[in-house]
């Protein structure tokens, strides 16, 4: 791995002594002056935004990112425990709504330095080159102005950053990956004997958690909190996959500060640096370029609210794309009821996966699909599945005392892009008097179908593998699209190489250019696209 | 009136294994089996109404050491939200307040008594009730937000706390020591077989 290194130096300047966080590394950060023009902002340091700012960085560019929340230091602040979590989360208020409006409980995006993989599962599949064409090859959904072959390297380049462990991944383009998969708990288990008796091929990974110590990371200790964010540094996140190189090559990064507008000079139609507030003070950075990485609703959010005489609708919104095709996966969860004990809670809930129903099948009504992976809900979450089937008071207390019997799948179904699915503003305010984000949603009858489709699938793999019952309950995952890319300014808000069509020095590089999701999760492709944009933007 | 149940992990205690976990949980923890803070977001009215109210939908045992109510009050105070809410909901704080007015005139208007003065039974049809109105109003509110709103409140104090684990087995914080024992079947010495289940 040592050409890992050689590019990306980050799980080599992160600490060997049992501690998480290299202090220097930040104390002796590169400071600008809001008065310097730098060469960029990048708005959001999550994972389009990190893969910007370190790349840019490493070519010697003079780079700031802000991130509207902290500097994790996963040593103190981050818990072994769900209620205490929650500050993990974007907690600034949000309004839903829709048809099928989408509740995000501790699904919800991320605030902070290294952003919502901070607290994401960690499975980091590849889209399938179908992905790329559903329009022309399903009559759905969107064609994307870039083929998958356009991304091959980049997926690859990531997956060794990550890293990312598995078995050989015979879906899609089939492809090896750099570690080797991890052992199983009894979750997993539960899957591949299920899969094996329908005869449906399912595969250990892929995730970003190196089998073995990577650097100076050290090796998984199965503790399954991976949704409260890896204290052991073990599962990969932007803050110790990407920003400690990004620091160490003269990157700064400015946490606890909240972007509220993109500033558009008139005259020239340039953007010319970012307003953010720092300690309640509003303040002014200039820049030659600016690159928002918010995530799906803030970035969309911060468009709408960049509004000026140019731009009265909204920043990059001449022809009303902003905000719309935002996509969720239908993210149903079937759970099994084992007579042996699951204890579901041990490794990370991202074990085994298939997708032999990922793409079209001909003999279906509905078009594209849906993946099936291992889901493993801590008490909390479970609670919400028992009481979601309307069980309460004695009820609910005997059914979770079964706790350690219980397995659970979850599904990721193929929701079709839709212009009607989208970020308004609201009435409501947050704390510095900007409007908040408006989500509506609501499904199709294919996104329907998906769903139904995907829990019969569940429900037989777990029967096959033994289970007596089974429950499901209806959610949602991952965020993308918003401020799609496209072939042009009437169908899209950025270009193949992630560049506005509206603003020529202005780039969205995080998982609202996606203009399709597939049924993959989308964290490593929102970094791929990241690392390409940064390529094409450096030339 | 809260039914006894089985004890399915007996001797299991997932707080004992305190000194074996980082500072930060520890104290994140621990800080849970100790006194509540003030009440500072429910008025008195409002706290016994939302006592009562989690005492049915948990069926929470008399000398049950989980504060649920103080543990939902200081989240309202401090607007620990989970970070949304449905377009035709008030903010979390406000539609407790709403919610738990709307219990207690029901209690009135049906049994001429305050919600937290009804028999359980009494507060469980009520409560019953609201779950089966479907996509009714009641008070102003759509009862299955309403619903999701209690038990997602409710559930996250009390499955937050050693006491709920206990009773689910659940170890709790695992860090440092992880787990080495994986598979079905497979305990660490620190967890207990279920002897209750199967
Ligand atoms: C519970 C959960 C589980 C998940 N599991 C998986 C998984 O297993 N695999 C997978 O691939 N994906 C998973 N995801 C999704 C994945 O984490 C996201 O899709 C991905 O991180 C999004 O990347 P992004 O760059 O668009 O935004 P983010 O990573 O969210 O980064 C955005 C950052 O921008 C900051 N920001 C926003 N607005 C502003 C502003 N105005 N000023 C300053 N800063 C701002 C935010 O604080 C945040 O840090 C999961 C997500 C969640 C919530
Ligand atoms: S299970 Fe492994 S990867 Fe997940 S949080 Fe724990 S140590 Fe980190």
């Amino acid at each position: 791995m040592s050409g890992v290194r050689d590019r990306n130096a980050s799980a080599w300047l992160l600490p060997n002594d049992g501690t998480r966080t290299n202090h220097r590394l930040r104390r002796d950060m590169r400071r600008f002056e809001d008065s310097d023009e730098v060469d960029a902002v990048v708005v959001g340091c999550g994972a389009g935004g990190s893969v910007m700012l370190q790349r840019l960085a490493r070519r010697g560019w003079h780079v700031v990112g802000f991130d509207a929340g902290p500097f994790w230091d996963p040593d103190t602040d981050w818990v072994s425990d769900e209620a205490g979590s929650h500050h993990l989360y974007w907690t600034e208020p949000r309004v839903i709504s829709g048809s099928d409006p989408v509740p995000m409980g501790s699904n919800n995006s991320g605030r902070g330095v290294g952003g919502s993989m901070v607290h994401f599962a960690g499975y980091a599949p590849r889209f399938h080159p179908s992905d790329f064409r559903t329009l022309s090859q399903d009559g759905v959904g969107a064609d994307w102005p870039i083929r998958y072959e356009a991304l091959r390297p980049y997926y690859t380049e990531i997956e060794q950053e990550l890293p990312v462990a598995g078995d050989f991944w015979p879906w899609g383009d089939p492809h090896p990956y750099p570690h080797r998969p991890h052992r199983v708990s009894g979750n997993g288990e539960v899957f591949l004997r299920g899969a094996e008796k329908m005869g449906i091929t399912a595969k250990v990974g892929p995730v970003a958690i190196p089998n073995g110590r990577f650097g100076n990371r050290p090796h998984c200790i199965y503790r399954g909190f991976c949704l409260q964010g890896c204290k052991v540094n073990a599962k990969a996140s932007p803050l110790i996959t990407h920003v400690p190189d990004a620091l160490a090559h003269g990157a700064e990064i400015r946490a606890d500060c909240m972007v509220t507008r993109v500033e558009v000079d008139e005259h020239t139609g340039l953007a010319t640096g970012v307003h953010y507030i720092k300690d309640g003070r509003r303040r002014f950075q200039r820049a030659r370029i600016v690159i928002v990485a918010g995530y799906s609703i803030e970035t969309p959010r911060l468009l709408l609210n960049s509004a000026s005489k140019r731009f009265p609708e909204g920043l990059c919104n001449d022809f009303d794309q902003v905000g719309r095709y935002l996509m969720v996966q239908g993210a149903p969860q079937t759970a099994g009821r084992f007579d042996e004990e699951v204890r579901m809670y041990k490794a990370p809930p991202p074990e085994v996966m298939s997708e032999d129903f990922y793409e079209t099948d001909p003999g279906k009504p509905y078009r594209r699909g849906f993946a099936i992976q291992t889901v493993s809900p801590l008490p909390i979450t479970w609670a919400e599945h028992v009481a979601a089937q309307g069980h309460w008071g004695a009820d609910l207390r005997e059914r979770m005392s079964d706790y350690v019997h219980w397995a659970c799948l979850g599904a990721l179904c193929e929701f079709l892009p839709s212009a009607e699915n989208r970020v308004t503003l609201s009435r409501e305010t947050d704390r510095n008097g900007l409007p908040v984000a408006d989500f509506s949603y609501s499904q199709t009858d294919n996104d329907k179908m998906l769903m139904k489709a995907a829990r019969g699938v569940m429900e037989e793999i777990l029967h096959a593998a033994g289970a007596a019952d089974v429950i499901t309950i209806g959610r949602y995952a991952h965020l993308v699209g918003g401020a799609r890319m496209a072939a042009d300014e009437r169908h899209g808000v950025v270009d193949s190489d992630c560049r506005t069509f509206a603003v020529r020095n202005l780039y969205i590089a995080d998982g609202s250019v996606l203009p399709t999701q597939g049924s993959a999760n989308p964290a490593l492709t929102i970094m791929a696209v990241a690392a390409r944009a940064a390529d094409r933007l450096t030339g | 009136m809260a039914a006894t149940r089985p004890n399915r992990f007996p001797g299991f205690d997932a707080a004992s294994q305190w000194r074996h976990w980082d500072a930060a949980t520890a104290g994140a923890v621990m800080k849970r089996l100790g006194p509540p803070p003030p009440f500072r977001y429910f008025t008195p009215d409002e706290q016994s109404t939302a006592v009562a109210l989690c005492d049915r939908l948990l069926d929470l045992e008399p000398d049950c050491p989980v504060n649920v109510v103080a543990m939902i009050d200081s989240r309202l105070a401090e607007a620990e939200t989970d970070g949304w809410r449905y377009e035709d909901m008030p903010e979390d704080g406000r539609a407790w307040s709403v919610s738990l007015a709307g219990l207690k005139s029901d209690a009135v208007d049906r049994f001429q008594i305050p919600f937290a003065e009804l028999d359980p039974p009494s507060q469980n049809s009520i409560i019953g009730a609201v779950r089966k109105l479907g996509s009714e109003a009641w008070h102003g509110l759509p009862p299955d937000h309403v619903w999701s709103l209690w038990t997602r409140y409710a559930c996250t104090a009390f499955y937050g706390h050693p006491f709920g684990w206990n009773e689910i087995g659940f170890p709790g914080p695992a860090y440092p020591s992880g787990y080495k024992n994986l598979g079905l079947d497979a305990r660490e010495p620190r967890e207990k077989a279920d002897e209750g289940g199967a």
